[in-house]
């Protein structure tokens, strides 16, 4: 394999393991503090949940724009049903557990539907989709009167801000350090969806509608049921990560919650090398992805560096990942 | 090899940015200290405070942004990180970058308030000390909560309302972004226009503290209503957004504008007797300057000890406007 060849393929790993060294060697010990590592993974959970369910739809040659809106009508639902149950006396665990079945429902519904127009509508999946990023925020401020809904259960917070301890790990005022179920969450996901891509038939399938729906067809692969699978998946994806997001908060801001969520999560599609053409990805590069994005909102913080300048650094990295991408097309 | 150039000057380009960012910074480039956490004052350590606003969507927050900057700057013997946030999501992944950079004490205005109380909550569990401005927190997780008297300024603003118009006539609300303090004014002014029947609620809607949204919102609204009297806008950008709506409508006769805030232009109409600003009402953003100033007193005089006189809540008086006191209030020289 050619240098260069290595370099389009690992381009996102080499600059991440980059940034890190960079931070160790300027910022030592503060940066590898436990729990900074920690946070590095826990806190674009949700984004990191979401991005691995579009990596594959976006491999099956789709687009989801709708996932931020989503994450807001999911979670607005999962609070309204803790809700409920808490009021009528319930325990609050398995009222979470109920609530986060129903978010994953709802969340799966949407994806559906957006699936059947998408397959069966003939409209391409931007527009579609634009339709639910727009569609579902409104739903969501419906359900919120416009504003925040507080969720009645502090066993919410509890979950959010619960995990595992992690070993021998002690924080600043000498308490344990959870790794939080967010990130063991985002962590299981993560690893299903590349054995689900890469060791499953439904994995090659999703590849071949992505790089040619005609072959895939002439294959016997019923495409629409393929397309119709993804969005599903991601929608329940989506729920799920509305659950984790609430839980942090344990409220949800109908107008905030998920903002941005679609851009973030099509970002580190992208960066990790995903092509937006189809046929063609990894969830290890999505992972990557995410885990760069928060890097660099970590290193704002620790550099001290006006959080206006976060967008262009983003823009940047972005950029890069696409460049080197199309480098690699050009040379096959 | 070509990929390598490309790379190669990209990363370039990021360093350059970080670096000019840095400067740009609050707070001129970084300090490295081995897993720094809260501690009680120890003689020649340098304290370390955070602060966390909302990104100056409008006015008044670039005024906090503007207040928090000098406000930190008069106090050296301290290290600043200053960053705003767009929505939760991001203050909250600000605030636990903050915790890991070992901060002694975080002054807090709150994007939203309940979305922002469980991780005061857990910072203020791990010892950090909490000074929140403005926009409160849900429960009392504050070490101190210094805010403007927003129950006042919905009365007051609500009660000049119902004197101007003679106690009859239709009005319209402009509400702000969902959080404590929209609450206290809503509530307030809502509760002084029910005890007034002559005064009728025709239109209400959300304009997010926001100059573009509460154009939209108003536009709406105009649409919808053939007579609004007065418009309740409780907030100065809100009122310059309705502004427009009602001039590109045609419509800015034989109605006028209730902001809140105490922009320097509204102000100066005010005190110009422009009849479309008969009055405002004041709101300074500055207070997010007692705040940061709160929390270095604290730090100095040892967090224990201060606690003991230092109020847990602050409640900033709020002042109605007029042209005869306009002056009295118009600072040309401030940012907002």
């Amino acid at each position: 394999m050619k240098k260069s060849n290595l370099l389009a393929e690992y381009g996102a790993l080499v600059a991440l393991i980059l940034l890190f060294v960079i931070n160790v060697a300027t910022r030592g010990g503060n940066f590898l503090q436990i729990e900074n590592l920690r946070n590095l993974v826990s806190q674009n959970a949700a984004v990191g949940v979401i991005a691995v369910g579009m990596t594959l739809v976006i491999i099956a040659g789709g687009i989801d724009l709708s996932v931020g809106s989503l994450t807001a009508m999911c979670g607005a639902v999962s609070i309204l049903v803790i809700n409920k149950f808490a009021a009528s006396g319930m325990n609050p665990n398995l009222a979470i557990m109920l609530a986060s079945l129903g978010a994953i429902a709802i969340g799966a519904l949407a994806g559906l539907f957006n699936g059947i127009v998408v397959a069966y509508g003939r409209v391409a999946a931007f527009v579609v989709t634009l339709g639910g990023l727009a569609g579902f925020r409104s739903i969501a401020l419906v359900l919120g009167n416009g504003g925040e809904i507080r969720s009645q259960s502090p066993a919410l917070q509890d979950f959010g801000f619960g995990g595992m301890a992690i070993p021998f790990a002690k924080d600043a005022g000498g308490g344990p350090v959870l790794f939080y179920w967010s990130a063991i969450v985002f962590v299981a996901i993560a690893l299903i969806g590349g054995f689900l891509l890469n060791r499953t038939r439904f994995g090659r399938y999703i590849i071949a509608v992505g790089a040619n729906p005609r072959a895939s067809e002439y294959s016997a692969i019923n495409i629409q049921t393929v397309r119709l699978a993804v969005y599903t998946l991601l929608g329940a994806l989506v729920g799920l990560a509305s659950v984790l997001v609430a839980a942090r908060m344990n409220s949800v801001g109908t107008g905030s919650v998920g903002l941005y969520y679609e851009l973030d999560a099509i970002a580190a599609v992208v960066i990790g090398g995903t092509s937006l053409r189809g046929g063609k990805g990894r969830i290890w590069g999505t992972v990557v992805g995410v885990l760069l994005l928060t890097l660099i909102s970590n290193m704002i913080t620790a550099y001290h560096i006006d959080t206006n300048w976060q967008g262009l650094v983003r823009g940047i990295v972005i950029l890069v990942a696409v460049l080197i991408q199309r480098g690699k097309k050009e040379d096959e | 090899m070509n990929r390598f150039k490309t790379l190669f000057g990209i990363t370039l380009g990021i360093s350059l940015v970080m670096l000019v960012g840095c400067k740009a910074g609050t707070d001129g480039g970084a300090t490295a200290s081995g897993g720094a956490g809260p501690s009680a004052a120890t003689p020649g350590k340098k304290f370390k405070i955070g602060v966390s606003i909302p990104a100056a969507d409008h006015g008044w927050t670039a005024g906090v942004k503007y207040w928090a900057d000098y406000a930190s700057k008069q106090n050296p013997d301290i290290e600043w990180i200053i960053q705003d946030a767009k929505e939760p999501g991001d203050q909250i992944t600000g605030l636990e970058n903050m915790k890991t950079q070992g901060v002694d004490a975080l002054v807090i205005l709150a994007t939203e308030s309940a979305p922002l109380t469980p991780i005061a909550e857990k910072l203020h569990n791990a010892g950090i000390l909490i000074v929140n401005v403005d926009r409160g927190f849900t429960l009392p997780v504050a070490d101190v909560f210094v805010e403007g008297d927003n129950k006042a300024f919905g009365r007051k603003s609500a009660e000049y309302i119902v004197k101007k118009l003679g106690g009859k006539g239709k009005i319209a609300i402009l509400e702000g972004v969902p959080c404590t303090v929209n609450t206290d004014r809503v509530n307030a002014a809502k509760a002084v226009f029910s005890a007034n029947p002559g005064i009728q609620i025709v239109a209400e809607d959300s304009g997010k503290w926001n100059r573009e949204k509460a154009e939209s919102v108003m536009q709406n609204m105009l649409v919808a209503n053939p007579q609004i009297d007065a418009i309740w806008a409780s907030d100065d950008d809100m009122a310059l957004g309705a502004e427009s709506a009602l001039k590109a409508a045609g419509r800015n006769k034989n109605v006028w504008i209730l902001g809140g805030g105490g922009m320097k232009d509204i102000v100066k109409r005010v005190m110009d007797k422009d009849p479309l600003y008969p009055a405002d009402i004041t709101y300074p953003p500055s207070m997010i300057g007692f705040g940061i100033q709160t929390a270095a007193g604290i730090l100095r005089a040892g967090k224990d000890n201060a606690k003991k006189y230092i109020p847990r809540h602050v409640m900033i008086d709020l002042d109605l406007i007029l042209p005869e006191n306009a002056k009295d209030y118009y600072f040309p020289d401030s940012v907002y």
